[in-house]
């Protein structure tokens, strides 16, 4: 009996150092098999041509085949859901962005994943900025004068979104709650129909990516009343943000960043921070970005950890102040 | 006109180009292909297909992808035809006297015709779109969430012209369809609807899967249930062409479906889908002898197959006038086109007029060499019947889970596929008409979406719908079309539907 405590011990120390060797050999090797990028949205979309992107880099920089799997619905949370469920040996990876990983939270009482705790942060990619454009007979010419309108009287002014729970909503429940306006919410479902109801005077206002607002600002379709970020946007620098322009404190910049199902070695996870990391600085990458107006943002894990983490506790607090209440 | 004419030959030359023209027609085939694949639609089929349209040039890139829509929108008629399964909402009307012809022997003629109707409404389409586009889209644009739930009302009311069967069936089965409209995530509120806590859910059941189950499953499953195995066809060659009485009767049905399908197509929005619906409704209350449909018309292929085409074609209106996408399938073009940093738009013609062009004069080109490509396909698509039902019922399974899996990746879809297959075939066998459950699903959400939208509008009042001059005429004709369809049901007079006979066996 003896013996065999003995030899199952052995054994057991043997299984474990192989182990261990087999996890050293991994990082060494890695990769040696092709990834799996999860793209948690239809095709076609910033968050689709972000991860299109980082896995052609990927794949020239490493040699492997990077496999890109669209898994779209529910906000971008059924993707993530199943991607937070495959193995985290940093063969998956997933483009997941502020809205699934930071806002769903606060949304979803009974959120199918728990972003902090399921996926290990890899690398922020990119900010996707927002602006606000307003159908060109609303008159207003800025931030200022818009307040002034839409103060007239509760419900004069409506603002198309992407659907209840979407950045585009909670961008314009936030300037709602701090200019203390009441704008009626028209949901649509996607960007595109809802815009498209802008353009046309059925609705007076939206805020959503600037580079799907800009050809219509450009031909006087629609007016750009300032974009959402901290600084002003390259893509469109005679823009004021709204916040020195009328609404100081207003920030909003969505990001999409690549994260990986919980547990990958740390070693990996610095690997693919490094290749994709990189890749953020070639001059291919940057032209393309520059001409979508996405501004690239790199980083370490931790650095994107830390979003994660401060913007989660932001959207609550704004979902929270805006009288949102999460779906039980 | 003559600027208008030049532009257009350079288009051509554009289009003729051999590498720009490679491309068409190899977006043409691959399209075809996709199509055929049972439940991949045009959407699945472009959506699939983008990521590959990263590296090309834009001019090529829209060029096949175009090719790739018409041709999806093709081949999905074929296995409408052939298997009675759909590969999109707008193929739903043709399985029904598509596949009741192929049952007749008749698979030949309504391929043919389908393919003819389809280059029709094609080239009007092009037409229309090439000499109006602009004043056309501005007009579009007046239609709000208000302006559409009437159209979507009207459409509703087209049910009553659907269903040969008893009314109260047909009710029914369109119920039947909205309350699985319902399923999902609403959308003013945010809060999720009989999801059952299947995150899966959230954004509703597709059409493609619910269709393909109904439709094709179900076939599937009621053959399998026969005493003997159907024959095995074996078609002649003589049968492959339309007789004289078939193109006559089918010119009328081509025609309007076309006009019809155009006039739907230009409004921003998914109501495209509706055209082939309305247009097979049409065709019946047109038709002297509504008791042959759903056992075989022809024109109950040509119509919708024509208003489907020509819907297709006049999306691309708004799209390329002013650069706003009317549903999913023009979102994925611009988002092909946008990749490359161009922006479609009215500024599009002017600076970018090869693309423009280009892109026009490949249309017809499309449209071209579809019918040349597929006339004579006919015969060897036809000739798949021959393959014994034991061996083609199990691939023709395998291929319907595969596509309709691979559209979004998603198990949950295969397993809504199966589930309707096995109610589907549970409401044959009752006697059931299926196509109101495809029109409630397609109808029902787009409906509620639109109505609470004007209501958020409006405040609540439903005085918006009266105040719109367009909204108001539609509801006018909805009401119209409403008491026509009453009056035989409140007098007790002769309806169309009593020579059809309440008691005749489902199609089908």
């Amino acid at each position: 009996m003896k013996t065999f405590a003995l030899k199952l011990r052995c054994a057991g120390a043997a299984v474990a150092a192989l182990l261990a060797c087999q996890g050293i050999a991994v990082a060494q090797n890695y990769p040696v098999k092709p990834l799996r990028m999860v793209v948690p949205f239809a095709p076609g979309g910033p968050n689709d041509i972000l991860g299109r992107m980082v896995g052609q880099k990927l794949t020239e920089t490493w040699g492997q085949p990077v496999v890109v799997e669209n898994r779209g619905g529910a906000g971008g949370t059924v993707g993530l859901d199943a991607a937070s469920r495959m193995p985290g040996d940093g063969y998956t990876v997933a483009m997941g962005g502020s809205s699934n990983l930071a806002l769903a939270p606060s949304l979803y009482a009974k959120l199918a994943y728990d972003p902090q705790k399921d996926f290990t942060p890899i690398i922020n990619v990119a900010v996707v900025p927002y602006a606000l454009a307003v159908n060109p007979t609303v008159p207003a010419k800025n931030i200022k004068e818009l307040i002034t309108v839409a103060g007239r009287k509760a419900g004069y002014l409506s603002y198309g979104s992407s659907g209840v729970g979407s950045m585009s909503s909670l961008a314009a429940e936030m300037l709602k709650s701090m200019s203390k306006t009441d704008i009626v919410h028209v949901p649509y479902k996607g960007t595109a129909p809802a815009l498209t109801d802008v353009v046309s005077g059925h609705i007076d206002m939206m805020l959503a990516d600037l580079a799907v607002i800009k050809p219509h600002a450009d031909n006087g379709r629609l007016r750009v009343i300032g974009v959402t970020g901290l600084k002003r946007s390259v893509a469109a620098p005679a823009v004021p943000t709204l916040a020195e322009s009328g609404l100081p404190g207003y920030e909003l910049s969505p990001w999409f960043g690549v994260v990986a199902p919980a547990g990958v070695p740390r070693d990996i996870v610095s690997r693919l921070n490094g290749a994709i990391g990189a890749s953020l600085k070639a001059q291919d990458v940057v032209q393309r970005l520059a001409s979508l107006g996405y501004e690239p943002l790199g980083g370490t894990a931790e650095q994107f950890a830390a979003t994660i983490k401060a913007d989660t506790a932001k959207f609550a607090n704004i979902v929270r102040t805006a009288g949102i209440k999460p779906q039980p | 006109m003559l600027e208008t004419f030049n532009s257009l030959m350079m288009g051509f030359a554009v289009a003729f180009d051999p590498k720009v023209f490679m491309y068409a027609v190899g977006g043409c085939i691959i399209g075809t292909l996709v199509g055929m694949m049972p439940g991949l639609g045009p959407l699945a089929g472009i959506s699939l297909l983008l990521p590959a349209t990263f590296g090309l040039n834009p001019i090529i890139a829209i060029v096949l992808l175009a090719g790739v829509y018409y041709g999806a929108m093709y081949g999905g008629s074929t296995t409408s035809i052939l298997m009675r399964i759909p590969g999109e909402a707008a193929s739903v009307m043709t399985c029904v006297d598509g596949y009741a012809m192929t049952q007749n022997g008749r698979a030949g003629p309504a391929l043919a015709i389908a393919a003819i109707g389809s280059f029709f409404a094609g080239t009007v389409g092009v037409i229309g779109l090439m000499l109006m586009a602009p004043t056309l889209a501005s007009f579009a644009l007046r239609f709000g969430p208000p302006e559409y739930t009437a159209l979507l009302l009207m459409g509703l009311f087209v049910l009553a012209y659907m269903s040969g069967g008893s009314m109260l069936k047909t009710l029914a089965m369109a119920f039947f369809g909205l309350l699985l409209g319902m399923i999902g995530i609403d959308v003013m509120s945010g809060y999720t609807r009989f999801s059952f806590g299947m995150v899966e859910l959230g954004d509703g059941v597709g059409i493609v899967p619910v269709a393909v189950g109904l439709f094709g499953i179900s076939e599937i499953l009621m053959t399998a249930g026969q005493a003997e195995p159907p024959k095995v066809q074996r078609p002649k060659l003589r049968e492959l062409i339309p007789s004289r009485e078939e193109f006559r009767l089918s010119l009328g049905p081509i025609v309007r479906g076309s006009l019809l399908g155009f006039a739907i197509g230009i409004i921003p929005g998914s109501a495209h889908v509706i055209s082939s619906f309305v247009s097979y409704g049409v065709e019946r209350r047109l038709s002297k002898h509504p008791e042959r449909f759903g056992k075989g018309a022809i024109e109950g292929v040509a119509g919708p197959e024509s208003a489907n085409n020509s819907a297709a074609t006049g999306a691309f209106v708004p799209m390329l006038a002013l650069g706003i996408p009317t549903g999913p399938v023009t979102a994925v073009m611009i988002a092909a086109i946008m990749v490359h940093g161009i922006l479609p738009g009215p500024m599009l013609i002017q600076q970018q007029p090869d693309l423009f062009w280009g892109f026009v004069a490949s249309m017809y080109v499309g449209n071209l060499v579809l019918l040349i490509l597929n006339l004579p396909m006919v015969g060897l698509f036809v000739n798949l019947l021959r393959i014994p039902y034991a061996y083609l019922y199990p691939c023709v399974l395998a291929f319907c889970i595969l596509g309709c899996y691979s559209v979004s990746n998603s198990v949950t879809d295969v397993w809504i596929m199966l589930a309707m297959g096995a109610i589907g075939y549970g409401l044959r066998k009752f006697g059931f008409d299926l196509a109101p459950v495809a029109l409630g699903l397609v109808l029902g959400p787009m409906l509620e979406l639109s109505l609470r939208q004007s209501l958020a509008l409006s405040g609540g009042t439903y005085g918006i719908f009266l105040e719109r001059p367009i909204a108001l005429t539609m509801f006018v004709l909805a009401l119209v079309l409403l008491a026509f369809a009453l009056k035989p049901v409140i007098f007790k007079g002769k309806d169309w539907r009593a020579g059809v006979g309440l008691d005749d066996p489902p199609p089908g």
